[in-house]
């Protein structure tokens, strides 16, 4: 559908409180991994919230802060639309699902957990997840090929943390520290041609 | 303060932390959720914790609701109490910075210290998720069997669009047979 991009800014609609927390209700009830982000972008623009653009800038925000970058754009969206009481409408409508789906998950694990075949298919599956976050690991390492600094300092990182126990705090100041530094360096030596990732 | 007071401080004051740390989306959590939860205040082992993780994955919604799950087995009394204090200190946190930093947004939006604040922390969090492989990988069955899914299931993620929970549950599904 051609909605997206090419539609004239109409004029941003107010939607209801509860419709907020109704619409991120129903992606965080159904919605997985990056599917998530295009069912939000759909969602709000389509309902006339907010054009692509501001859409855009609260996913680059939403990225950039610490937290589930679903939640973080879900509470930026809400926010748009209807102020502080839209985003807490919006957290509530994308945090209270998952959190209601995982708790009755824990509850049948604590049930089930020590039947053979149940325990056969939680290992099973943990062993696939262990998968997908090689996968991931793997697709973002690539990403850095091009600056031998990001690549000793990722090393580093995942040494630092995996062998000698480095505490996540004293890991993100030191290493997320050096990294930023070389940024802005690299930002100075080449001022005609932004940072992209 | 009695016993239950005191827990679900500790749960929320765990989970804060890692909340207003979670760069990236979170996905550098990982390594000290585990040192947290299943060493320093032994909540859950090794074991649970690789499939509450697993089970994060297999949910809709952020991955790091699972932190809900080891709320709940912190408190075997109170499971559903547990699970709201590590749900709260996991998510609120960093949502009140989300919604604070939105109102001055706009301020900065042009400053292009937003790039160079988000691609420099990259490589450390890039690392952070080599460490949560090695973290989560204490935790799995071990054997050919269990290497050959992981491997499979990696290649298939990277050469594939196959979906997260299907390639979670197609492992689920050989263990049954293979991992018992």
């Amino acid at each position: 559908m051609s909605a997206d991009a090419t539609a004239p800014a109409v004029a941003t609609s107010k939607p209801s409180l509860l419709s907020v927390a109704l619409t991120f209700a129903a992606i965080s009830s159904t919605a997985f991994g990056g599917g998530q982000k295009a069912s939000i972008r759909h969602q709000v623009t389509s309902k006339g919230w907010m054009d692509n653009e501001v859409f855009m800038d609260g996913l680059e925000l939403a990225q950039v802060l610490p937290g589930p970058n679903i939640l973080n754009l879900a509470i930026y969206c809400g926010q748009r639309a209807r102020g502080v009481a839209g985003a807490i409408a919006a957290f509530l409508g994308a945090s209270v699902p998952p959190f209601i789906i995982v708790v009755i998950a824990g509850a049948l694990y604590f049930k089930y957990a020590s039947n053979p075949y149940v325990h056969g298919a939680l290992r099973g599956c943990a062993v696939g997840a262990l998968g997908l976050t090689l996968g991931n690991a793997l697709e973002l390492s690539w990403d850095e090929r091009g600056d031998w600094v990001r690549i000793a300092l990722l090393i580093v990182t995942a040494l630092a943390v995996s062998i000698f126990k480095m505490p996540l705090l004293l890991t993100l100041v030191l290493f997320g520290g050096i990294g930023i530094a070389n940024e802005y360096r690299r930002s100075r030596k080449k001022p005609e041609k932004p940072v992209q990732p | 303060m009695n016993a239950t007071v005191s827990t679900v401080l500790h749960i929320l004051w765990t989970f804060s932390q890692l909340s207003v740390l979670g760069f990236g989306g979170g996905k550098g959590i990982i390594p000290q959720m585990h040192r947290d939860a299943v060493v320093t205040y032994q909540w859950i082992t090794s074991d649970q914790f690789a499939q509450f993780y697993t089970i994060g994955k297999l949910v809709p919604g952020p991955t790091t609701v699972f932190a809900a799950l080891i709320g709940y087995a912190a408190m075997p009394g109170r499971p559903w109490l547990g699970a709201a204090a590590a749900t709260i200190g996991m998510f609120v946190p960093s949502s009140v910075i989300m919604v604070v930093v939105d109102v001055f947004w706009e301020r900065f939006s042009a400053s292009p210290w937003r790039a160079i604040v988000s691609h420099g922390l990259a490589p450390a969090i890039v690392g952070l998720v080599w460490s949560s492989v090695w973290t989560i990988s204490r935790g799995t069955a071990s054997g050919l069997v269990a290497y050959a899914i992981t491997l499979v299931v990696t290649v298939l993620m990277l050469r594939t669009k196959l979906s997260a929970p299907l390639l979670i549950a197609a492992s689920g599904a050989v263990g049954i047979f293979a991992l018992r």
